[in-house]
């Protein structure tokens, strides 16, 4: 019994979800640094649209990316509570605005199933669709089948990367 | 595990290229003719440390060198082999040698061959003996001689050596008082050594420094166990005991300090000669509580001056510490943070609550720690004039002319990132006095000249600028074959009409050189156009003054730090911007008609006559491009760029000041026309302009400067 509970310890990773329109996304805590208010963000030029521009994080000067136009959906409409996920991915440190940041939930590895093979325009970006419970908002929602996270490949999205290629 | 060895081994590399610049600049000195003891001591000790850490990570090859060169260094020291103009050749090949092994130790060259120089060693070391005969080196404690004697060197060897130890802990030095009484039979030393926690660590084992002493004749006199703790209180990582240990007083000092060399500095360790009366009243055994007591006290007392760094050629010792620089960076980043939170809270509160809460004063307070800050970063500049000296006895050796270096004002700070980057510059500069400036010994007597050559290397701070010179007393510039070199590589038309100042400056330009052969010097497909190009790269410029048959003098402008940058607030688009004011020349606010289209697509402002391109900053960075405002609305820069001068249209200009740059390729890439970003006081992002960049760019294409490019 202890033998199990420690493989399950073992699988378990945190994720932090948020929405982007009405799709729940999730990635890895692991790499989130902090999130913090909208604040609107210096344009930059000669740069992709999705690139809102540079933010000033604590003296760091951070690109700030509309994660939605850069996964190919609508921009973002701003509202309150709008807000940046500050991240590391391979060292670097970016800016993603997302609609609203929602929890902080365990999962196990082997929930993680892979993404089905669609025609996107990226591979790997999506890492694997995972089923939480809904949130409990009355005792109704217990016979819920559970809401579908899109885990995202921060490495695969390459924002940075990306950009040295638009360069 | 092997990560944490490495970045030891990492300390170890960093404190072997210091050692190394030391010794450099010791034996320098002795070629020159100083030859005092300090100046010797300082090669030895140099050497001696490099010598203590390549045993400690299994350098063989680098610990037998080193071990040979030690030797005959400390024969030096001891005043045994003189240090004529022969023995410091040799240890000039030596420390060239020994360079190579740290060189090959870190797997950046082959290890070198090093019979030769070896055996030279080995040839000095034994001929020493030949003529006084000195009692044999173990006899004699480095601390002993009674009448030390001067020799034909002025020479003094130093009774009591204050040894410099690669781990930095300061010694107690032996003063001559407590020899006099009987030189005969020095006094037992009495050590005392309690191992930190940091110590234990490391890996230090104590019970194997106390065993190496008692294999030099030591014994434990007493166990301080005071600290230890109840048995449930142990913490297993804790040094708890502290020992005092007694060791004959006919051991050399150093003898006993090698012992200690592989614990960490912040150990007690306290080696003195014992006082003759103190002698009995210590030497009982191990006692309890009582004799604990006394031991205990002295730690703390001796643990303070630690780590204090060797003195060098004179200049006064000061403590220093050995930082990460990302951690500095980090501190500046933190302390810009507090800047700008310090002027939100200005802006939000009126004077009257800001005196309240003595926001001016916090303000003074932050603005000071910001300066300290900077000035961490600062380091003397002799780091880069190190490296000068050697070059020349190279460059001497290669050309057969005979130089001599003066070099002032090398203790002058300039920021750290500043002098990683001038070596090459440097270099360059150097070897274009001596290839190009310098004349040869004969053609040098025929001008009326000394034989000897010299090169004066300086630095200098003025405002926010540093002033890096390096003056020869040469031919001067040989303005006819500089001419006509440039025509002929068609850099100048043969018509052309150039003043003595710009022909000098031609130098400079890409694939210029003068050499009329090409050496091994100057022949690296390089030459002063490097240099500038460098040198602008830092924000700098570079000068030359020439004067026929007396000689030319490079000057090096470059900003005292690459972190600051003096600037003006533009505003463009709705967004505030920076413009680096070296590349501006002067604000125009244009009258009707100044400004005219000259295709659809371009413009030019018309200037004293003159017209300059004009081009709208928002357009060519696509902000706002449908909100185009009328010329006469706009305020014209006019900036300065290796395209020549343009006009830069902007709305309005907010502000001239120091912003500190960041970068922005640190979480993104470079952006081609920035430079970088700034934060300012209100916490926003203003971005800098490259104006090289945007304008080269802008041009991209264009042949007519494509070929202005090449004749820059």
């Amino acid at each position: 019994m202890t033998n199990t509970v420690e493989t399950i310890a073992a699988a378990e990773r945190k994720i932090v979800t948020f929405t982007l329109g009405q799709q729940v996304f999730g990635i890895d805590m692991k790499s989130l640094i902090e999130i913090r208010e909208w604040e609107e963000p210096t344009p930059l030029p000669s740069v992709p649209a999705y690139i809102r521009g540079v933010t000033n994080l604590r003296g760091t000067v951070v690109p700030v990316v509309g994660l939605s136009e850069r996964l190919g959906w609508q921009p973002s409409v701003l509202h309150a509570r709008s807000c940046i996920l500050v991240v590391k991915i391979a060292g670097k440190q970016a800016g993603f605005l997302v609609d609203e940041v929602r929890d902080i939930i365990p999962i196990q590895e082997s929930d993680v199933q892979p993404a089905p093979e669609v025609e996107i325009g990226e591979q790997d970006v999506i890492a694997g669709l995972v089923q939480v419970p809904t949130k409990a908002h009355g005792a109704a929602a217990e016979n819920d089948s559970g809401t579908m996270v899109l885990l995202l490949d921060l490495e695969a999205l390459r924002v940075t990367q990306h950009l040295d290629l638009a360069a | 595990m092997s990560d944490e060895l490495d970045e030891i081994q990492a300390i170890f590399f960093e404190e072997c290229a210091e050692g190394l610049a030391v010794a450099e600049e010791g034996l320098s000195a002795m070629a020159g003719g100083d030859v005092s003891a300090e100046t010797i001591a300082g090669v030895f000790r140099a050497v001696h440390s490099i010598k203590g850490g390549s045993g400690a990570f299994g350098h063989a090859a680098l610990l037998a060198f080193s071990h040979r060169f030690e030797n005959v260094l400390d024969e030096v020291r001891a005043g045994k082999i003189a240090p004529t103009a022969g023995v410091t050749k040799a240890l000039l090949s030596a420390f060239d040698i020994l360079s190579d092994h740290v060189g090959a130790a870190q797997g950046k060259n082959d290890t070198p061959d090093d019979a030769a120089v070896a055996a030279e060693l080995d040839r000095i070391l034994e001929a020493k003996g030949a003529g006084d005969a000195p009692a044999p080196a173990a006899e004699v404690p480095a601390a002993a001689p009674a009448e030390p004697d001067a020799d034909e060197f002025g020479f003094v060897p130093v009774a009591a050596e204050i040894e410099f130890d690669p781990f930095g802990f300061e010694p107690v030095g032996v003063s001559l008082e407590d020899l006099d009484g009987g030189p005969a039979a020095p006094a037992d030393w009495t050590i005392r050594f309690r191992p930190s926690r940091a110590a234990m660590a490391n890996g230090a084992e104590p019970m194997l420094v106390v065993r190496e002493l008692e294999e030099l004749g030591g014994r434990v006199t007493a166990v301080d166990c005071s600290t230890l703790p109840e048995l449930r209180d142990l913490d297993p990582e804790e040094a708890y005991l502290g020992w005092t240990l007694r060791v004959p007083g006919n051991v050399a000092e150093e003898a006993v300090r090698e012992c200690f060399d592989f614990v960490a500095p912040d150990a007690v360790i306290e080696i003195e000669r014992a006082a003759a009366e103190a002698q009995d009243a210590e030497i009982a055994p191990v006692e309890a509580d009582g004799e604990a007591a006394v031991v205990a006290a002295a730690p703390v007392a001796v643990a303070a001056p630690a780590r204090e760094m060797p003195e060098r050629s004179g200049e006064t010792a000061a403590q220093t510490i050995r930082v990460d620089l990302t951690k500095l960076d980090m501190l500046l980043n933190l302390v810009g943070e507090l800047v700008i939170r310090g002027s939100i809270l200005a802006d939000r509160l009126s004077p009257r609550d800001q005196e309240r809460v003595e926001l001016p004063e916090l303000a003074r307070l932050t603005r000071e720690i910001q300066d300290n800050v900077m000035s961490l970063r600062a380091q003397p500049i002799r780091q880069a004039f190190s490296r000068v000296p050697r070059m020349l006895r190279d460059l001497s050796s290669e050309t057969g002319k005979q130089i001599v270096l003066e070099t002032t004002g090398e203790m002058t700070e300039v920021d750290k990132g500043v002098i990683e980057k001038i070596g090459d510059p440097l270099t360059h500069m150097i070897r274009n006095a001596v290839d190009h400036g310098i004349e040869s010994a004969a053609e040098r007597a025929a001008a009326g000249k000394p034989a000897e050559g010299t090169i004066r290397l300086s630095a200098e701070q003025k405002g926010a600028r540093i002033f890096i010179r390096v003056a020869d007393d040469g031919k001067g510039i040989d303005r006819e074959r500089v001419r006509a070199k440039a025509v002929e590589k068609g850099i100048i038309s043969a018509d052309a009409v150039l003043s003595n100042e710009e022909i000098d400056q031609l130098i400079c330009a890409p694939g210029f050189s003068t050499a009329a052969t090409i050496s091994n010097i100057s022949g690296r497909g390089v030459g002063m156009d490097v240099v500038r190009s460098n040198v602008e790269a830092l924000g700098g410029r570079v000068e030359i003054q020439s004067v026929p048959g007396e000689g030319t003098t490079f000057t090096m402008a470059l900003p005292l730090t690459l972190a600051i940058l003096d600037g003006m607030i533009v505003r463009f688009a709705d967004q505030r911007f920076v413009l680096p004011l070296p590349n501006v020349i002067e604000a125009v606010r244009p009258e009707p008609g100044q400004v005219q289209p000259m295709t659809p697509t371009t413009e030019v402002i018309e200037l004293r006559g003159a017209y300059l391109p004009v081009k709208r900053l928002s357009e060519m960075f696509g902000l706002a491009a449908n909100d185009r405002r009328s010329a006469e609305d706009s305020l014209v820069i006019i900036v300065e760029s290796e395209a020549g001068s343009v006009g830069l249209m902007v709305d309005t200009i907010d502000d001239r000041r120091e912003v500190v740059i960041k970068s922005l390729d640190e979480n993104l890439h470079p952006i081609r026309g920035i430079g970088g970003a700034t934060i300012l006081g209100d916490g926003s992002i203003a971005l800098i302009l490259d104006v090289d960049a945007l304008l080269a760019g802008a041009n991209l294409g264009n042949t007519k400067y494509a070929h202005k490019g090449i004749a820059a």
